[in-house]
């Protein structure tokens, strides 16, 4: 979208009207590394948000099931996951950046893992921002937290995968 | 000490702000000192390398193991430290830093070819003294101005301007086309204090918050003391806005000048692009001003105006960064730019007064200025003229336990992906040479007991 001009305008709102737009992404790389086919949703605090191409990702630490603190490798390491999302303008309009998201953010995210196992993920439709500190409830997410901010019109998707 | 006998390059002139016929509320004010009048507090070497020609000669206090004559040694320094942190006490004392500039120290193990003779027969003990009697005022490095902001500031011009009758509509008929074309590399035509050879270190650090101060030791440490240069061009990583400042990270450049955009073009490693959008307006509704989404930029977005011949510019949306020998930056960096046209006796155009101070709050306890010359050597259709080199980095030096190491193809190295939002650079020392010092506590982001 950021290569929009003046003569393209008239074109890309019959596309907006005929819901084509938002199809699929004009991506800087294949996402066919990613399992289409199943989402998985997290809870986790932000410890990075990068902005640069090919697209934004966040970096966040999954929380364990009390949501009291994260996931941690053997050596107590905090495990870390990143998702990836739009491009950086595109997600700054949507409220996701890096002044929006610093480090410490809870947030809960639904995404198409990858198809080899590893600790990331594309992401899939709505997101939600937890109020400043304020993790959810033991197994919830933060879409059922009071004063938590919607990221996209969509909800949280169900997970098909644990 | 006059530097006549000093500088470096026949090109050098004098540091001269600004040539302008009225008294100017923000800019073009006077310099406390020319730095082009100082000379650098070393230790280094004339010569060598970069100098081909000229003879090689040592400029420091002391070399070899010896220390200048009345002079007392601290028991402990940079050179002899096995923890930085715990020295803190000592980093207002130049002798810390054995009277080096952090340039000089970023050069002792050969750095920039200087030689690493120069560190002595037991590197790092032995390393050399800069001369302590040397550096440049502080008073000259702070902006004059009274402006807290780069918004008061810009303002505070603006109004100036109105006053004037501006700001100034230029057309492609009247904008200054004579400003488009090659401007020497501002490195070897100027002498100022960020070429950070002119100062002692304590001088730069109180100038800086605490935060920050650790940060600029904690480079000159790992250049000085354990030798791992974490330099950004040397992993092809982005050189950052501070850059276009530093003495070696920008050549010659290439302006070009319409009514509504001045461009700026420049680099060696990584590709400098400033582009000056005349007439625009920052939307000011974020953490800072910017023009387009909410996503910090490399090297910042940039609005300005005409006053006359005068461009005078703001840019903010600065990704925090780092430089080398030079403090680093945060995101929250803005500065106020001003471009003035140079005219010799008989009214030629010479070049551009370049004028520029730092707002940086979270780095500077006071805005700072740097004022520079650019000189014009060449226009575009000259038929000796260099056509601007776009650069394109590709990485073949890459950290190995810490250090920065060229690999050759086909050979398989461990390789740790950096946080490149994290400060990666301090990362690589942190992991490999700080195990046993006794850092700043970080703060648990991960519990919600």
């Amino acid at each position: 979208m950021r290569f929009i001009n003046k003569l393209q305008k008239p074109v890309v709102a019959a596309l907006a009207v005929a819901g084509l737009v938002g199809a699929p992404a004009q991506a800087h790389h294949s996402f066919a590394m990613y399992d289409m086919q199943n989402v998985r949703v997290f809870t986790g605090v932000v410890t990075r948000v990068d902005p640069a191409p090919n697209h934004l990702a966040i970096f966040f630490a999954p929380m364990n099931e009390e949501r009291k603190n994260v996931l941690r490798d053997e050596n107590g390491e905090p495990i870390i996951w990143s998702v990836e999302m739009g491009g950086s303008a595109q997600m700054a309009r949507q409220g996701v950046s890096v002044n929006a998201f610093p480090q410490g953010t809870v947030f809960s995210v639904a995404m198409h893992p990858l198809r080899n196992g590893e600790n990331a993920g594309s992401r899939e439709g709505g997101m939600f921002k937890c109020p400043e500190r304020t993790p959810p409830a033991a197994g919830m997410h933060c879409d059922s937290v009071e004063g938590s901010i919607q990221i996209g019109n969509e909800p949280l998707p169900a997970p098909t995968i644990e | 000490m006059l530097a006549a006998t000093f500088m470096l390059s026949a090109g050098i002139q004098a540091q001269q702000t600004a040539q302008m016929d009225f008294e100017s509320v923000g800019r073009g004010w006077p310099l406390a000192a020319d730095a082009a009048e100082h000379e650098v507090t070393g230790a280094t070497f004339r010569g060598g390398f970069f100098q081909p020609g000229v003879p090689r000669t040592f400029l420091g206090g002391a070399m070899g193991g010896e220390v200048p004559e009345g002079i007392e040694p601290l028991a402990r320094d940079l050179f002899t430290s096995d923890d930085f942190y715990a020295d803190r006490d000592l980093w207002t004392d130049p002798r810390y830093f054995r009277c080096n500039s952090s340039a000089a120290i970023e050069d002792l193990w050969g750095a920039n070819a200087t030689g690493n003779q120069i560190m002595g027969p037991n590197p790092p003990a032995t390393a050399p003294w800069g001369k302590c009697e040397n550096d440049y005022p502080r008073e000259a490095i702070v902006s004059p101005y009274p402006f807290r902001t780069a918004q008061e500031h810009y303002e505070a011009l603006m109004a100036e301007t109105k006053k004037r009758g501006g700001p100034t509509r230029h057309t492609y008929a009247t904008v200054p086309g004579e400003w488009s074309g090659i401007y020497a590399h501002p490195g070897r035509t100027n002498q100022y204090w960020y070429k950070m050879r002119y100062n002692q270190i304590p001088t730069i650090l109180s100038l800086l918050t605490e935060e920050y101060q650790t940060y600029y030791v904690q480079e000159a440490y790992h250049h000085g003391n354990t030798n791992a240069p974490q330099w950004q061009s040397q992993y092809c990583w982005p050189e950052g806005f501070t850059r276009r400042f530093h003495e070696f990270a920008v050549w010659e450049h290439y302006i070009t000048v319409t009514p509504n955009m001045v461009q700026i073009v420049a680099g060696v490693a990584r590709n400098f692009i400033t582009d000056i959008h005349i007439g625009r307006e920052f939307n000011m509704e974020g953490v800072v001003p910017r023009l387009g989404a909410d996503v910090p930029r490399w090297y910042g977005e940039t609005i300005g105006f005409w006053d006359g011949d005068a461009l005078i510019t703001w840019t903010s949306n600065i990704q925090g960064w780092k430089n080398h020998a030079a403090p680093e930056h945060s995101s929250m960096m803005q500065t106020i730019e001003i471009y003035t046209p140079n005219h010799d006796a008989d009214g030629n155009f010479t070049g551009l007064n370049h004028e520029t101070v730092f707002y940086d709050p979270q780095v500077w306890v006071e805005p700072v200025r740097i004022v520079r010359n650019l000189q014009k050597q060449n226009e575009f259709d000259d038929p000796d003229a260099t056509p601007y080199v776009f650069i394109e980095c590709i990485q073949s030096i890459f950290p190995i336990d810490g250090r920065a190491t060229p690999v050759s193809h086909g050979q398989v190295i461990e390789y740790e992906i950096p946080d490149m939002y994290g400060r990666p650079w301090a990362h690589y020392w942190e992991e490999y040479f700080e195990q046993d010092m006794e850092k700043p506590e970080e703060e648990d982001i991960f519990s919600f007991e």
